[in-house]
């Protein structure tokens, strides 16, 4: 029999229906009576709406309703003391505008044709509010989060670095980055009868949705359905339940038919949140010799006014490299604009950026190769927590992607190789993201013929969920993936966490693998062997002896006490090699190099594919990538893919995904920690890196765009 | 429920009932001089929908994937969303409605286009092939193959325009060199950043052409 | 979009007479620009006549150059034999811009007629001239980083974003339109306008004119040509600064120059100076960084758009350098 074993090359599983069009999205559903929803945006950036003249909108051929905060059914959870009340903005719950873009009017016709149309008759008076969208200006009123785990922290002396003899301060910005997935927001419900619901939404985790909605409207979850089996792209954009799917389900009870509501392209930029603008400063202090004394690792942010929104920007500086005293600070500034959501790499990328990039700056004052001066500061345990890690392989990662790169011909000092009118330049950057496991359900059910069904609430965004929970399934019960079905997307399967964090494969993964072990068991015992038998049984026969019509067990599995006696880290180093043109400053990445230390690798062929795109995400960031602010508006200029540059097919270079792929022996049964996040983070620092090597020119402003190259 | 031309901002009767009398039909049928202003206010002033119907949508016949359609739609809709929300035929995406992100690739008689810029009107009498046309029956087209030998895409949600793009290249011959098939292919875009295994899709039904 | 109404021309008098009849009417050829501009609300129209069918497709040979018709598409054209042989400068432009799609469905008259990318004119709750004249400039005390060095106005600061355009001013095309009452040439050069008080006006054709074709006239620059273009990412996006660069070569001797640039002015900004000092120069990188400097000469940089006075003259420098094949 053929055999599929943990890290196998295995194409995917939903790779035939995503390449014939066959495989159905939130908003293709062809629902009987489906209506449209389309979002009206306000035009100012705070204040109030005075009045609202939705006549012409109302009369306007096939519109069915025209939500308003001023005729709007109210939301139960919205209101004051709900029971289990919904976080952040209360779409229509009130007049208020917080910021630019934020729906004033949900308009419902016959076809998207006239909705849309409609929605443009809607007209708003506003009283306008004195507004702050300005970062720059308003970086003074940056304030400590409310979360108690966003203090100041200090190891040893805070600002020690300024006393060592050798010191690095710089400020590094970078811009507000959109997730912009490929499919646009998109929400399908409707209603059977006045208490259940179902959606068809762009979701990264179907139960975390289910509670959302089952809040807002003060239902018994039970009867909250979600369905999100394929999602075009999320990248942490449809990690929580935004607004507009809370209004989509008040319009759909209103009209009593399935309401469809898109977002535009353009209402992206505003209400499904994005990478904030931070500004960061670092202090590194060193002996001559290139040892750290001190690292100092400060963050503002913004947030908006009606939510606070925090991420993990410092943390690295307090783990990644050894030193005796290690001090950050975090604030966030709140601002007249749509709130920030994760977006991957999340924080830990805005502060592998910073950091990476002024520990190359160490490097050249001190005159010490760049993975030289990471060794010399390496750390066998987490110096936060003073716990070991639960495993670490950076090491590793460094000497295999110098070796692969050719790091030996990076010139030591910047502008000293040239391609013609190219110069060449090496960068190196490393990032860490958390190894994470939550608590999941999985049910498996054998059926006679000796097919397995598996389900769990988990969703697949884009790494192929499904396809490494199949190989893990096949590896542990010894059968072909053929054989093994995999579901997911759906609130009625068993409970499993969100999408997000990199945490998939360790936690649904390891409930996969669990709940195989106990089928197996199972069978055995029904067999009459002993349970830990691991003699190869045809299960199909069992059940058929046995007249079984199948066999079905659901099992939780969860992580013990590990967290809290190790470190549990991913680790990466990207290296880049770019070009940068002497005349116009256009930067080329022409090799990536890209080493992570991810534990086990459940399936080589799309976790290759995972750190690939993850690499292309961390070009945009560090080349192109930058929503932009006219200040005086409080209004993107850019909002939209013409002008907002994620890189296209001719920015991505020869791409090299390197695993370590020795399992944790720590973290989960299988070993994996986790890759989603690291395939990003430190890769913005590597490019800018590179283009130092390359020129001479530290940009600490992202993205490195031609008038900066020529200009600084 | 009764039909609703003031609706006071505040009122709580949202719903518009559905549309009503059929009025002056003839009269206003036969005024076959539909001038722009005719149409528009048959559209904002709510006349009878048969009668708006009337005004608004135009006959069209086209070809998908082989298949014959004739239909009548508004002028104002796109060849995408009448792939998508009329002919249920939804494996050509939309992700920027804009043209600038190649999501809803087709081809029009063989050649690729941006379906959310076109009228469908202005595919009268035309063939159109999308996603959901290139395979022949279970037989995979070698693109759509190799995109999954070749791990092609992530999300799958720009695959669709992705594939349509790379089989109107590789006929282009705009295949000689991985820069030249990454710059003609740089108006699809994948934010799950799959190009460089995009790439290598395409070279391989290229190579196994020649 | 708006409602409005669609009519099939099979002529180009009967689609004039159109939109003699309708003020709201307008021309529909590839649609990639004006089916944008009605999604995003910044035209209104009431009726689109669809000049698909017009017989206005043909390339060929005339004598003394090269005729296109108004509806080839980009691909066409830049795919074409004789665009090759005899015109790759417009070739390589046409392919500097948008995406192999776009092209497919843009053609010559529609690029020629393609309006600014400025932020502030496709954003209608943002102010723009240009959209909604006395509405005031969004982009002259805002951000500007795209726009113009060259010819601009208190009223308007935007650029023009065809490439094709760029090339067709270096070589000297010529537009030939239809109107109700007659038909006329328009040299290129002439064809677009600079803001002034008016910036709503684009170009010096009338509403009810359409474009029939245009022609090129027979040159010697069909070897030593290069068009660069600076962008914020490799492909798909809109120029910075793009330099149409061609020269006509006798071993090192300049036998003529034509220099056009892109994105620096509401309209493509032909470089005569730069051109007039090379002639007659052996071409080398002195010669050419001197060229590029006449050329700059009355630039004027907006607060975020500085950098063009440095890139600017660079990109004409590498331009050069590339056409003449000194790297």
């Amino acid at each position: 029999m053929k055999k599929d074993k943990i890290g196998d090359p295995l194409s995917r599983i939903d790779g035939r229906l995503k390449v014939t069009g066959g495989a159905k999205y939130s908003g293709e559903y062809k629902l009987p009576g489906l209506t449209y929803g389309v979002l009206v945006s306000a035009t100012i950036p705070c204040g109030t709406v005075s009045s609202m003249d939705i006549q012409a909108a109302g009369k306007a051929p096939g519109v069915l309703a025209v939500i308003t905060p001023f005729n709007a059914p109210k939301v139960p959870g919205y209101q004051p003391g709900a029971a289990r009340p919904v976080r952040g903005l209360k779409l229509f719950n009130d007049d208020k505008v917080y910021f630019n873009g934020q729906p004033i009017a949900l308009v419902v016709a016959e076809t998207f044709e006239r909705a849309t149309y409609a929605a443009s008759l809607v007209k708003a008076t506003y009283k306008a509010e004195p507004f702050e969208t300005d970062f720059h200006k308003n970086f003074d009123k940056g304030v400590i989060p409310n979360e108690g785990r966003y203090k100041d922290y200090v190891r040893g002396e805070a600002d020690a670095y300024k006393k060592a003899p050798v010191v690095v301060e710089q400020d590094y910005m970078l811009p507000s980055e959109m997730h912009n997935p490929m499919e646009l927001h998109v929400t399908t419900a409707f209603w059977d009868g006045d208490d259940k619901v179902t959606l068809y939404t762009k979701s990264q985790g179907v139960i975390g949705s289910q509670r959302s909605i089952a809040n807002a409207f003060g239902l018994e979850v039970a009867n909250v359905q979600i369905n999100s089996r394929f999602v075009g792209g999320a990248f942490g954009s449809s990690l929580r339940t935004w607004p507009h799917e809370v209004a989509a389900v008040q319009a759909a009870r209103l009209v009593k038919r399935p309401v469809k509501l898109t977002l535009t392209r353009e209402q992206m930029f505003t209400l499904v949140g994005y990478r904030p603008l931070t500004i960061q400063r670092i202090g590194l202090g060193a002996t001559t010799d290139g040892k750290l004394m001190g690292i100092t690792h400060e963050s503002h942010s913004q947030t908006a006014v009606y939510e606070e929104f925090t991420e993990n920007a410092v943390n690295v500086s307090r783990f990644l490299y050894a030193s005796p005293n290690a001090n950050t600070r975090y604030k966030v500034v709140p601002l007249n604009v749509g709130v920030p959501t994760p977006m991957r790499g999340p924080g830990e990328a805005t502060g592998s950026f910073a950091l990476e990039s002024a520990l190359d700056e160490l490097s050249y004052k001190l005159n010490i190769d760049p993975i030289e001066l990471r060794l010399k500061n390496y750390t066998d345990m987490d110096p936060e927590r003073n716990l070991p890690w639960s495993s670490k392989f950076l090491k590793e990662c460094y000497q295999l992607g110098a070796e692969r790169i050719g790091w030996e011909k990076r010139p030591t000092k910047p502008g000293m190789q040239r391609d013609g009118d190219w110069m060449v330049g090496y960068g190196l950057g490393c990032g860490a993201f958390g190894a994470y496991r939550s608590k999941t359900q999985v049910r498996i059910k054998l059926t006679p013929d000796g097919s397995v069904n598996i389900q769990t609430a988990t969703s697949d965004i884009g790494p192929g969920t499904g396809t490494a929970m199949t190989l893990i399934a096949a590896d542990i019960l010894g059968i072909p993936a053929e054989r093994i079905s995999f579901e997911l997307g759906n609130s009625a399967f068993p409970v499993a966490p969100t999408q997000g964090g990199s945490q998939t494969v360790s936690s649904v993964g390891s409930a996969v693998h669990d709940v195989c072990i106990a089928l197996k068991q199972k069978l055995n015992t029904l067999a009459g062997l002993p349970a830990d038998n691991t003699a190869e049984i045809e299960y199909a026969t069992i059940l058929q002896r046995l007249n079984l019509p199948s066999l079905e067990l659901t099992q939780e599995s969860q992580s013990g006490e590990e967290a809290r006696k190790y470190s549990m880290y991913s680790f990466s180093a990207h290296f880049a090699q770019v070009h940068v043109h002497s005349l116009t400053g256009i930067v080329r990445v022409k090799r990536l190099v890209a080493v992570v230390d991810g534990g086990k690798i459940v399936n080589h062929k799309t976790a290759s594919s995972q750190m690939i795109g993850g690499a292309v995400g961390g070009i945009g960031m560090a080349l192109t990538e930058e929503a932009i602010f006219d200040d005086r508006f409080g209004r993107y200029v850019n909002g939209n893919l013409a002008d907002y540059h994620v890189p296209v097919n001719a920015d991505a270079p020869d791409i090299e995904a390197i695993f370590i792929d020795k399992p944790d022996p720590i973290i989960n049964p299988i070993g994996t920690k986790g890759l989603g996040e690291i395939s990003l983070i430190g890769v913005a620092a590597a490019v800018a890196n590179a283009v130092f090597n390359a020129t001479g020119k530290r940009i600490r402003d992202l993205p490195i765009t031609p008038d900066k190259v020529l200009m600084t | 429920m009764s039909k609703r031309r003031n609706a006071p901002p505040e009122g709580k009767d949202l719903l518009k009932g559905s549309r009503r009398d059929f009025l002056k039909q003839s009269s206003l049928l036969s005024a076959a001089a539909l001038t722009p202003g005719t149409l528009i206010r048959a559209a904002n002033e709510q006349w009878d929908e048969k009668v708006a119907d009337a005004f608004e949508k135009l006959p069209l016949n086209l070809e998908v994937n082989g298949v014959k359609y004739s239909v009548n739609v508004e002028p104002r809709v796109t060849l995408l969303d009448l792939l998508r929300e009329q002919l249920n035929l939804t494996g050509s995406k939309k992700g920027c409605d804009r043209g600038q992100c190649g999501a809803c690739t087709v081809h029009v008689n063989g050649v690729r286009i941006n379906s959310c810029l076109s009228l469908a009107l202005c595919n009268e009498g035309k063939k159109v092939t999308t996603i959901e046309g290139l395979a022949k029956g279970d037989v995979l087209h070698p693109m759509q193959e190799a995109f999954i030998k070749h791990d092609g895409f992530q999300c799958g949600y720009c695959t669709s325009g992705q594939i349509m793009s790379a089989v109107a290249l590789v006929k282009e011959g705009r295949t000689q060199s991985p820069g030249e098939i990454s710059e003609f292919m740089s108006g699809n875009i994948c934010r799950c950043g799959a190009y460089s295994n995009i790439v290598k899709a395409i070279q391989e039904v290229k190579n196994s052409q020649s | 979009m708006n409602p409005f109404q669609y009519t099939r021309s099979s002529a180009a008098s009967g689609a004039i007479q159109s939109l003699v009849k309708e003020p709201q009417a307008h021309f529909l050829a590839g649609g990639t620009n004006l089916i944008d501009l009605i999604k995003m609300g910044v035209l209104r129209p009431e009726r689109l006549v669809d000049i698909n069918a017009l017989p206005l497709r043909g390339i060929e040979a005339i004598a003394g150059g090269l005729r296109i018709g108004a509806l080839a598409s980009n691909s066409e054209v830049a795919d074409h034999p004789l665009v090759l042989q005899d015109y790759p400068l417009l070739a390589q432009a046409i392919n500097a811009g948008a995406s192999p799609q776009l092209r497919n469905m843009a053609t010559v008259g529609g690029n020629i007629m393609q309006r600014t990318r400025c932020n502030y004119f496709f954003d209608t709750a943002m102010p723009c001239n240009k959209r909604s004249p006395g509405s005031g400039c969004g982009a002259l005390d805002g951000y500007n980083r795209m726009h113009a060095l060259f010819g601009a106005s208190e009223k308007c600061i935007a650029v023009n974003p065809s490439d094709m355009n760029v090339a067709l001013t270096a070589l000297e095309a010529v537009v030939h339109v239809k109107g109700p009452k007659r038909d006329r040439k328009i040299a290129f050069s002439d064809f677009h306008r600079l803001p002034g008080d008016h910036p709503e006006k684009d170009n010096t054709l009338e509403r009810t004119e359409l474009i029939i074709s245009v022609d090129l006239p027979a040159n010697s620059f069909n070897r030593h040509v290069h068009y660069l273009k600076v962008r914020d990412r490799t492909s798909f996006a809109f120029a910075l600064i793009s330099v149409a660069a061609a020269l006509d070569l006798e071993g090192d001797k300049i036998k003529g120059a034509r220099l056009a640039m892109g994105g620096v002015a509401h309209k493509p900004w032909r470089l005569h100076g730069a051109e007039a000092f090379l002639l007659g120069k052996t071409s080398g990188e002195d010669v050419f960084r001197q060229a590029a400097r006449i050329a700059m000469q009355g630039a004027k940089a907006y607060k975020y758009n500085q950098f063009k006075l440095t890139l600017a003259p660079n990109a004409i420098l590498q331009a050069l350098k590339t056409a003449s094949s000194l790297g």
